[in-house]
């Protein structure tokens, strides 16, 4: 399925964040979102994941609209996202993390729960840790509280989290920041894996002109909540408007 | 559970059981007194250590499963079918305890549960054909399943098995979606939204059953003691309960009995130092004190209470949960949101 965003707009009182954004990703594409600090990418990420309901627009999803729905119902709909910054889930393994990526498919209302009490949870430990942990190289912590891990290991975390839940459209707000250069490439690596294995459409949100140019099928870049550019990675990094607002040049 | 949760779990009734059984009326009394207080420390652990909604009206919860059951089984029921119909009682009551919940957070939560406990302080006094007012409801002992409980020694194994399968239900409960889903409301309910968990439905669960278990506390509590009396469930209580989930650690998994264990055991000892030395009222005057300062000092030094200590002592000690820094619940280290800031 393919998304189709379009005219979304969101105010905080005066500021309008984001500013008639409108971006189509296709299945199997990876595309970029790129833009200086505050223009607005995170709050498009939010807007599209149910978090934030914006003013206006459309994000039509093969035909639904997913403006308006709560991020747990999207999830259902195969609408995944992971975060910019990683919570520190006290008490919780990684397994555990994966679990909940994975129960979000379920609606669990009417003696579900009760079921699960019964349930022995090897089958899916076993499933979860083969086809998401190993790929993401977090097999060894698979049982180690999440607090007790490294920064870019939790993001690989939230990334589990995610991928548990068979997404359709992966939403990932700035996966590689403040990663080493290693976990970095193991992360984009990783995605593309994902975008090959599941064939989703993906908007990856990252300021690593690394990254994005050797991850991106396109890229899109934003400032000051509106599109300013999109294009592929070798036309964004010849355009002059973009190196100007965005690349720091003159 | 683990296999290691269940050995613990059974090991530690056996030890008490027999304790109670052999050692006299009084060891009988407190092994029930320590039974029946684990128990609520049990469902005030879910709600506050796992799930982070601070509530205050814990003890009014266990008052509701004591006149309960009392009323059942004064009407000739037996004591197991009224012990259930305690816990269910319980757990509507505690679903209206929790329903502010679903719309507030924290201390203004908190508050809310400080007025629901002064309601159903104010309900026991004046219900009267059901609660008997201030003089309290008499309850004649029951039998439980055949077996007529009518000494400490014979609640001992009724207050041990429930306490055994309420431990296990609720060690299986935090390693299912649900359990796991409590602990990251706990965290950030933005985060657990975030990641599609439903907080209200959530929230309302840990209410639901740690009510259950509050209401069959509290109808064991009545019991033991023949009676149901308004004064035996004030805040008093409900503050005694918060202090054992402190003492014995928020959140961790044998916190509830080491906390019960403590709260009811060091006053018992103070007191019979106090009368050897004949200086028991002013021993029993320091109690309060003493519990305020502890849960204070817990607070600040050690959230994780007495199971922390203890298994720093050992290290691989009986301290299972897996060792955080846990701050209070709800207050974690980052409190990420669902984006950036
Ligand atoms: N909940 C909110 N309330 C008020 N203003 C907000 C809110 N969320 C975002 N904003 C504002 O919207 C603008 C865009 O912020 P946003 O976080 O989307 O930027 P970003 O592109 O993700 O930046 P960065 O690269 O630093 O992550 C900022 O001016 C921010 O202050
Ligand atoms: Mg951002």
């Amino acid at each position: 399925m393919a998304l189709t965003a379009s005219d979304v707009t969101i105010r905080f009182g005066g500021v309008v964040a984001v500013n008639r954004m409108a971006l189509d990703v296709l299945p199997g594409e990876i595309v970029g979102l790129i833009g200086p600090n505050g223009a607005g990418k995170t709050t498009f990420i939010n807007c599209l994941s149910g978090t934030y309901r914006p003013n206006a627009g459309s994000a039509l999803w093969g035909g639904d609209e997913l403006i308006g729905l709560s991020p747990s119902a999207l999830l259902r709909k195969g609408v995944a996202r992971t975060f910019q910054n990683v919570a520190s889930l006290h008490d919780l393994t990684v397994l555990d993390i994966a679990k909940l990526g994975a129960s979000v498919r379920r609606d669990r209302r009417f003696g579900g729960h009760l079921l699960d009490f019964f349930r022995s949870e090897r089958a899916l430990e076993a499933a979860l840790t083969e086809s998401i942990l190993a790929p993401l190289e977090l097999t060894d912590v698979a049982h180690k509280p999440i607090q007790t891990l490294s920064y870019g290991r939790r993001k690989a975390v939230d990334l589990a989290r995610a991928l548990a839940g068979d997404p359709q459209l992966l939403l990932l707000d700035e996966p590689v920041a403040g990663l080493t250069s290693h976990e970095g490439m193991a992360m984009a690596k990783a995605v593309r894996d994902v975008r090959d294995r599941l064939g989703c459409a993906v908007i990856m949100v990252e300021h690593k002109m690394d990254v994005v140019m050797s991850t991106c099928d396109r890229i899109a870049v934003m400032a000051a909540g509106s599109k300013i550019f999109e294009g592929l990675p070798a036309a964004v990094q010849a355009d002059a408007e973009v190196r100007r607002v965005y690349l720091g040049e003159p | 559970m683990s296999a290691r949760q269940l050995a613990i779990t059974v090991g530690v009734a056996v030890l008490m059981g027999v304790l109670g059984l052999a050692l006299g009326r009084y060891a009988a009394y407190l092994v029930n007194a320590v039974a029946i207080a684990a128990l609520g420390a049990l469902s005030l652990n879910l709600i506050i250590g796992y799930c982070g909604q601070i509530s205050f009206a814990q003890g009014a919860l266990l008052g509701v499963g004591a006149y309960t059951a009392g009323n059942l089984s004064n009407a000739g029921l037996d004591g197991a079918v009224a012990i259930l119909g305690g816990g269910l009682l319980g757990a509507a009551v505690s679903a209206l305890v929790g329903l502010p919940a679903m719309r507030l957070r924290g201390l203004y939560f908190a508050i809310a549960t400080l007025a629901a406990q002064a309601i159903l302080e104010y309900l026991f006094k004046i219900l009267d054909p059901l609660t008997n007012g201030v003089s309290g409801l008499v309850i004649t002992p029951p039998t439980i399943l055949g077996f007529p409980m009518n000494s400490d020694q014979s609640l001992v194994v009724p207050s041990l098995v429930i306490l055994v399968l309420a431990w296990l239900a609720v060690s299986r409960l935090m390693r299912t979606d649900l359990g796991r889903a409590f602990l990251v409301v706990r965290e950030s309910e933005i985060v657990a939204k975030g990641m599609g968990i439903d907080v209200s439905h959530a929230k309302m669960q840990a209410f639901l059953i740690g009510g259950f278990i509050a209401g069959v506390a509290g109808a064991l509590a009545g019991y033991a003691n023949r009676l149901a009396s308004p004064e035996a469930f004030t805040l008093d209580l409900s503050a005694d309960y918060i202090a054992m989930i402190i003492i014995g650690g928020l959140g961790t998994w044998p916190g509830p009995l080491i906390g019960a264990a403590f709260v009811v055991l060091l006053p018992e000892a103070i007191q019979r130092v106090g009368e050897a030395a004949g200086i028991s009222d002013i021993l029993s005057a320091l109690r309060e004190l003493a519990f305020g300062l502890l849960i204070i000092l817990f607070l600040i030094f050690e959230p994780r209470g007495l199971t922390a200590l203890l298994s720093r002592l050992r290290p691989r000690g009986i301290g299972a949960a897996p060792h955080g820094s846990v701050g209070a619940p709800g207050e974690s280290g980052q409190p990420q949101e669902g984006g950036s800031r």
